[in-house]
Parts: structure tokens; sequence; C-alpha cells
């Protein structure tokens, strides 16, 4: 609020003024908590193993503070580690194009050709899923994958097969179904979410002047819900690069994710071994939002609104 | 290792909630009637594991009452003991769990004195003792500790001159077990993990540091948690010949006794006491046995953490809570031995003799013929070996 002063010249409250802070104070006050989760609860903590990452862990368990690269060099001498990040990385793409190519057909269906009701009790059923446990999820899937498990015993039943499958029973094939599964509703909401704003007129505009149907998708659709697709593809492919779960229960011998070797350090309390592969794993993740910024423009996931 | 067993078959945790439910139900009622839960009830049957008219001596003597901080496993209590413990002599403990050894070195490290009692395997002991964590005490002091083997109130690795470093509780070796229906019986080595007849058939559990370590005795070395990069090397070879026949790494006990009893899995490596599980569950019949190599093992102790700010409540706890009853009724619901003969006597007036011996309650001398888990010096080569093996 501005004042007028004697001489008529408008003057605001002078920075740094006692009532100048304290209305600042006040207008910040809202987000100290969030300011604090993030500073304490994400800065400190990533602060903190960064530079365990460079110190090493002692025959007592014990982080020292010796200054090394040893724990990074780790990463790229021992080829196990880039294979793992690159299997990873393969995963974590594969499950991301598995979960767009089932997420967007879905979600055009259920915007363009459901009413508003029924896309309330689809979603539902999407989302009912969270009200159970990830782990009891995926131990579910034991009961189906397994040697002995539901799909065999169908496929078997109806004379499919005569032994039981063994693709899915403790192997990558089966990580991949159920990471499918976990990450599926992720994408499909954010896909819904963009698709629900999208003017399906358009669509018909554009064959009316000559596009063929798939000429109209790839250059009316795609385009304007590009955000949606972003945001799909971050909300499941990142997450992906720091599973272990899945692989440990429903994975076998041959279905380490890059996690479940970071894990193997950190529950040994060998921390900052583990810790720089894990800042390993955060800098690909940051590359890939700067890449993802430059070259999609993510800045519009936040800006179309 | 010692928590991968420690977990509760289904039938177990329905006895159990039967007991759990009976119990409440009977103190209900005692407290209805105005009656003194503690002598009031005959001990109970080895089915209903709820240890009635435990400790007179310790409820007929009035001492401290409140509650204590402990951190241990799962298979260390069991509710109906607590609720009767607390309220024949007012001690409650506030239990936390704890994953392994060292989940509970780093907790106590870190807070110290706000833990009272910690439970730790073998070498793990003493490496609490030389890092000031806990304190020795004089074990004889504890009437309970009578009732305990011999050989258990004299292990040279828990006993310092200011005392002993803690009360003995349980202990296992790791075992083979396997299905004689699918495996040509007569095997007596760590041989039987590596055979690629067996392929996709092995269930070993999910712990780097002990894989590593029943490896290194498979491949001969003496001190498999201190092993030499060389010695790293050798059980690294025979983890890489492995690794085709693991159908899975098990993350817990639960999990390698399903994938017995649903014939997933063949063969696997188990505490001692799995496989009867796997059989009480109505999976095949298995034939167990300890490698000829030798085998690692856990055996485990309460410890009185120093400083503990309740320790005032510990001994008295322990004089009630180390009871034969008790410890009989933990091991029909946990089936590993304990170091308690007069639980072992118990046992077999309860007619559970059969199940003592086959679970070697008898021997508790076996331990020294084990190799002891505890801290090392290899852990991180052993996790870099197990992680290249298990990597892509």
């Amino acid at each position: 609020m501005t004042v007028a002063s004697d001489g008529g010249v408008p003057s605001g409250p002078a920075a740094g003024s006692s009532s100048g802070l304290v209305k600042r104070f006040g207008r910040a006050l809202p987000a100290l908590p969030g300011l604090a989760v993030l500073l304490f609860l994400f800065l400190v903590p990533m602060a903190i193993m960064f530079v365990f990452s460079f110190w090493r862990t002692n025959n007592d368990f014990v982080v020292v503070p010796e200054w090394n690269l040893g724990n990074y060099a780790r990463f790229f001498v021992e080829g196990t580690y880039l294979r793992t990040f690159i299997k990873t990385l393969i995963m974590a793409g594969l499950v991301t194009v598995a979960a767009l190519a089932i997420g967007l057909p879905f979600a055009y269906f259920l915007v363009r050709y459901t009413g508003k009701l029924t896309q309330r009790v689809i979603l539902l059923a999407v989302i009912v899923p969270f009200w159970t446990s990830y782990l009891v999820r995926v131990y579910a899937w034991q009961a189906i994958l397994g040697e002995h498990g539901a799909l065999n015993q169908i496929l078997q039943a109806i004379g499919v097969i005569k032994v039981p499958l063994d693709i899915f029973n403790y192997d990558d094939p089966g990580v991949f179904v159920v990471l499918t599964y976990i990450y599926f509703p992720f994408a499909l909401l954010a896909l819904y979410a963009s698709l629900e704003k999208f003017d399906f007129t358009q669509l018909n505009a554009a064959q009316d002047l000559g596009a063929r149907p798939d000429q109209a998708f790839r250059h009316i659709l795609l385009p304007q819900i590009r955000a949606g697709i972003i945001t799909a593809c971050i909300f499941v492919f990142i997450p992906i690069l720091g599973e272990f779960l899945t692989p440990t229960l429903v994975g076998g011998a041959q279905s380490s994710l890059i996690a479940n070797l970071v894990l193997n350090f950190l529950r040994n309390d060998q921390f900052a071994e583990g810790a720089a592969l894990a800042i390993i794993i955060a800098a690909f993740v940051t590359a890939i939002m700067i890449v993802f910024r430059k070259s999609f423009r993510v800045e519009d996931v936040v800006t179309s609104g | 290792m010692a928590d991968l067993n420690r977990h509760l078959g289904r039938r177990e945790f329905l006895r159990l909630a039967g007991a759990v439910g009976a119990t409440a139900g009977l103190g209900a009622f005692l407290a209805a009637c105005g009656a003194s839960g503690a002598t009031a009830t005959p001990p109970a049957a080895s089915s209903a594991p709820v240890a009635s008219g435990a400790a007179p001596s310790a409820a007929a003597t009035p001492g401290p009452t409140g509650t204590f901080n402990w951190l241990t496993w799962g298979d260390h209590w069991y509710q109906a003991e607590m609720d009767k413990i607390a309220a024949d002599i007012g001690i409650k403990a506030n239990i936390t769990s704890f994953s392994d050894d060292i989940d509970a070195y780093t907790k106590v490290q870190q807070v110290g004195g706000q833990i009272d009692l910690v439970s730790e395997d073998a070498l793990w002991v003493p490496y609490f003792y030389q890092h000031q964590l806990i304190d020795a005490f004089d074990i004889n002091s504890l009437k309970v500790a009578s009732q305990l083997y011999s050989v258990a109130r004299e292990f040279s690795i828990w006993t310092s001159p200011a005392g002993y470093l803690g009360y003995p509780n349980g202990w296992a070796p790791i075992q083979i077990t396997y299905d004689p229906a699918h495996v040509t019986p007569g095997a007596d080595s760590w041989q039987l993990l590596l055979d690629p007849k067996y392929k996709k058939r092995v269930v070993v559990e999910d712990q780097p540091v002990e894989v590593m370590a029943y490896m290194g005795k498979a491949a001969g070395v003496k001190d498999p948690y201190n092993m030499t990069d060389a010695e790293v090397a050798q059980a690294k070879a025979l983890l890489v010949q492995l690794k085709p026949n693991i159908l899975r790494l098990a993350p817990q006990a639960t999990d390698t006794v399903a994938a017995l009893k649903n014939g997933e899995a063949w063969i696997a490596t188990i505490n001692l006491g799995a496989d009867t599980a796997v059989m009480d569950q109505g999976g095949p019949k298995l034939t167990t046995f300890t490698p000829k190599e030798g085998s690692i093992g856990w055996m485990d102790a309460e410890m009185l953490v120093h400083g503990g700010a309740n320790n005032n409540l510990l001994m008295p706890f322990l004089e009630v809570h180390e009871q034969a009853e008790y410890v009989a009724a933990n091991f029909m619901i946990n089936r590993r031995p304990l170091f308690s003969e007069a639980a072992y006597k118990l046992l077999i007036n309860q007619g559970q003799q059969e199940l003592a011996d086959h679970l070697l309650f008898n021997k508790p001398e076996t331990v020294n013929t084990m190799t002891l888990k505890g801290p090392g010096t290899s852990t991180q080569a052993a996790i870099a070996a197990f992680n290249d093996v298990f990597g892509s």
C-alpha cells in the first residue's frame, strides 16, 4: 500500500523498515513449513550424503573423513554398476513406454466416449489399489506369476500351455509386468488431466480440412497434451530408477536393479559407498530433468496449468 | 541372519493369536473377580503358549514397576507373555524391532541410553561391550540363570572381568534343507547348492554378508567374516556357480518357507527349524543337514545398554521373562533351540521331546562347532563381490 507524502509524491514503506519486514514475513509465513521440509528433509540430507560420498567407511562401520574418489570410481571401474544402471534405464524406459501405450488410448477413450459419472467410477477403480499398501500389492503378484501361480494355472486349465511358463517366475519379465502395473495409474492420471482440457472438435476440424486421422492425432492432439505426456514420463521413469522392492519380491537372481546394489551397501552400514552410488543416480536424474526442460519445454507443464 | 526365521507361520500366528485372546479374556475375568493372575492357573499346554504361573518368587517380592525400552527381534517375546508379566510385576516393555545386528548397533550408537535392553548375536555382543554400549553384569545374581545350561553361562566370548555381557537366549546354525522327492538324497556338503541340475530351484536369503560367509565356508575359509582378498575371490567364484541355481533371494524366512512349501524351490539355506515350519504348513517332508565343511550360525543374548534410563527394571524383568514356562512356550512358537535347560525338561514333560531334540534343544554345545556371526573386516569386500555377481 502506498501513501501520499506531504509533497504529493507517493512513497512506500522504506525498504528495511520494521513494518515492511513484518509484512514480508507475514507473506512468507505460510511457506515456512514447506521451506523447512525442503531444507531439513531434503537439502541438508542431500548435502550430508554428498560429503559422505567422498569419505570412507572403516571396519567399525564409522564414516571417517578421509577424502577420496574411490566410491565414485567403483561405479565406473567395476563394470557391474554401470551395466546394472543401464539395465535399470532400459527397464524404466520400457515401463514408461508401456504405461504410455496403455494409458493414452485408455485416457482418450475415457475422456472422449464416456460420461462424467462413468469417468469418475473408472478413475476411482484406478485409484482404489492405492488404498492397499505397495508391499501387499507386489506380494500379491507372487501368487499370480509364480510357477504354480494363478497365471500358469489358468493357462494350463484352458490348454494354452502344458508345463508352467518360466519367464514370469522370478525374472525380468515379471519385474516389468509388476512395475507397469504399479506405475500405470500415475501415467493414466497425468494423461487424463491433460486430455480432459482438450477440445476434441479440433480433431474434426482438422479432418474436415483434409487431415488423415493419424495426422490429426500427431499434429493437433499430441502437441496439446505434451505437458501431460511429459508429466507421465517423469512420474513413471524417475521413480523406477530408485526401485528396489519390486525386483526384490518378484525378481530373481538376475533381476537386480541399481537401487538393489545401493541398498546392499546401505543396510550394512557402508554409508559412504552407498551415498556415492545414490549421488550418481541423483545426478543422472537431474541431468534428465535438464534435458527434458531444454528439449521438451517442461515449463509448459507448469505454465499450461 | 538371525532375523530370517523370526517370523511366525500362519498356523503359529493363529495359535498365538488364540493364546493372546484367551489370555486377555482370562485376565479380564480374573481382574473382574479381583484375583491375581500370577498363580491362578497351571502351566499352559504347549499348544497354547501362555506361561501361566511363571515367576512366583518375582511376583511375590514387590519391586520397581514401569516401562523400559527394548530393541529386539520379534521372536524374543510374545504378546501373551508380555501382558502377563505386566499384570504380575508391573513391568512393561516398549518394544522396537530391528532387522539385523548392524541395524541395532547403529541405533544404540545413535540413541544410547534411550534404549534399556538390546538383543544381539554372538560376536556382536563383545563388540558392543568394546564400544562401551553395554554393561557387564553378574549373571549368577539372577536366580533364573540357574535354569540355563551351564555351557551358556560360560561362553568365553561373552565373559569379561567385569562380568557376563548378556543373558543367553537362543541359537541356530545355518543349514541346508531339500525336498528328497526332487533332490538326490545323501547330500552333506555346500556343493549341493552348486549342482547345475538344480537350476532356479535354490532359495537363499537376501543377506550379502551372510551368503558370502557361507560361500567362504564352502571354499574352506576359516574366518568368513574376516576374509582376505584371495578368500573373498574364492567365495565369489562359488557364488558365480550358485547364481544360475537361485530362484530368488528371499527377503525373509517366510518367503523361503513359502517357496519350499509350494514346491517352487527344492533346496534352501535355512535357520535350524524352518524345515518344520514348511511341514507344519502342509509342505513336503524335507531333509535337513549341516554341511560337512562347517556352517555359520548365531546365538543371541539380551544386553543391558550402558546408561539405560530404566535399567532398574531389567533384572526383575529378566528374572520373570527367562522362566522356563515362557521359554518353552516361546520355543513352541518360534521353533529354534534356546539355552534354558529347565525349558527343555518342561518340554519333555509336555510331550515335545521329539521336536525339541530334532531342533537340538538338548545340544547347546553345538554352538562351539559353528562359525559365529559377528562384525568383520571383510564386510565391504563381501558386499562388493555380492553386487558384482548379482548385478548385471
